[in-house]
């Protein structure tokens, strides 16, 4: 590589590096605790458990959960019904305080357990340090613009690790693997360990950041495949009266089961106002069950009034990338060792980042230093990102 | 002060196992449980203990 291609990618490598900096360190920090976020959550709430019965107890119909839950709060709107994640013979019901919920409005969930059609939980969700983290590591509390800005830093992060790799060749030339430099001033070892952990860690860095920039349009991309489908499914219900009445819901998750054969429903959208659903269908989202498979949701669309299937078509291939991207981005798939050893990656790409202002801060100083006395060839010896 | 003088195929040979052994650890999980995750997490620790031992000083 010429020397002034080397300056080149230097320029590139110190720009893109110094304007993400800041937020990457935020993100990595936030991110942290975020990686043990069931862990966390299970230790400061304890939520009920289903009452033990035997194995063979049957399901009670949905509709029953229903009546409960609009019997309790009749001036909310019941919104999704779900089965919980962690909890066996769990179904949450979620009720919003206005028709339209739009998104932030947090959801009253009500658990129920699934055989006994009991309730055994109320919980408003309002609060809580772990939500407050997860929202700043999201968006820094400023919602779809803040989110849009940390995604052109993850770009700008993809572009720093590109370039440190392209002067990852010169600067390694004379060294070998892994060699950090104890002897000379602390600058040369932070270089070398700046290089040495990049190195090692690239891959995991790139995939992180990468799926994290996808996370960030998600919101752009569901709104975008909604405008595509919505005026398609609403069409043959404009101009009708509004509903008269909702078909059953336990017909329609027996539809959308015989639908969708081999999956398992996880939730279902009742007709509503809100962006997540439809005002004239159920919509019913469905997983796989291999580990690939279970991250990727199927929606099944039924009609509110007479409960036929409409369409349980695929998700568009860009919200299945979306939904594969995220235990990438999460560490979440592959039990507690592996949290174990995202949250090390995550704290050795936090040394990176701060090694890497470091050594601009080293930088800057000697070359001050270096212009006062006029002594060039120190700088070469030490040179970590060329100014 | 080193006559050490390697080629980019040297320089990258020790990062570009290291990033296939850590390409292999995010995708086995992401296929299947049990020995798919135990693959997962012992491509992982490779690269980390890698890194741990050569940060210690280990030449």
């Amino acid at each position: 590589m010429t020397a002034r291609s080397v300056k080149w990618w230097s320029r590139v490598h110190k720009w893109t590096s110094l304007i993400c900096t800041l937020f990457l360190l935020m993100l990595c920090v936030t991110g942290l605790p975020l990686i043990f976020h069931d862990e966390i959550d299970d230790l400061f709430k304890s939520e009920a458990a289903a009452r033990e019965l035997p194995a063979d107890t049957p399901q009670a119909p949905l509709s029953r959960l229903i009546e409960v839950a609009e019997a309790r709060y009749p001036q909310r709107y019941i919104q999704v019904l779900g089965w919980d994640d962690d909890r066996a013979n769990v179904v949450n019901v979620f009720l919003s305080e206005t028709p339209e919920s739009p998104p932030g409005k947090r959801f009253l969930k009500l658990s129920f357990d699934s055989r006994t059609a009991e309730l055994i939980g109320e919980d408003a969700q309002q609060s809580g340090l772990m939500r407050i983290i997860r929202i700043f590591h999201r968006d820094m509390l400023l919602g779809l613009p803040g989110e849009l800005f940390l995604g052109v830093m993850g770009l700008l992060f993809v572009a720093s690790l590109v370039s440190g790799v392209v002067l990852y060749a010169p600067f390694m030339r004379r060294l070998a693997f892994g060699a950090v430099r104890r002897t000379g001033v602390p600058r040369v070892k932070w270089l070398d360990l700046h290089n040495l952990i990049g190195a090692v860690t690239l891959v995991w860095l790139l995939a992180v950041g990468l799926t994290g920039v996808i996370n960030t349009i998600s919101l752009p991309l569901f709104s975008a495949w909604r405008a595509q489908v919505m005026p398609e499914l609403i069409a043959p219900h404009l101009g009708k009266p509004p509903l008269a009445q909702l078909a059953d819901i336990d017909d329609i998750v027996t539809t959308a089961r015989r639908a969708l054969d081999g999956n398992t429903p996880t939730s279902i959208v009742l007709p509503t106002q809100a962006r997540f659903g439809t005002p004239r269908h159920f919509i019913v989202w469905t997983k796989g069950s291999t580990p690939i498979t279970s991250r990727l949701f199927t929606p099944a669309m039924l009609d509110a009034e007479t409960g036929q299937l409409v369409t349980a078509r695929g998700l568009p291939w860009y919200l299945r990338a979306l939904q594969v991207s995220r235990p990438l981005h999460f560490g979440d798939y592959g039990g507690l060792p592996l949290k174990i050893i995202w949250a090390l990656l995550d704290i050795a790409a936090i040394v990176v980042l701060a090694s890497g202002v470091y050594l601009w801060l080293g930088k800057r100083k000697s070359s001050r230093a270096v212009t006062q006395v006029r002594a060039q060839p120190a700088v070469a010896a030490t040179s970590g990102i060329g100014s | 002060m080193n006559r050490l003088r390697q080629t980019t195929g040297d320089i990258f040979r020790w990062p570009l196992w290291l990033g296939v052994l850590t390409v292999v650890g995010l995708a086995s999980a992401l296929f299947g449980n049990d020995g798919w995750d135990a693959l997962s997490w012992i491509a992982l620790a490779i690269p980390l203990a890698v890194l741990g031992w050569k940060a210690s000083g280990h030449s």
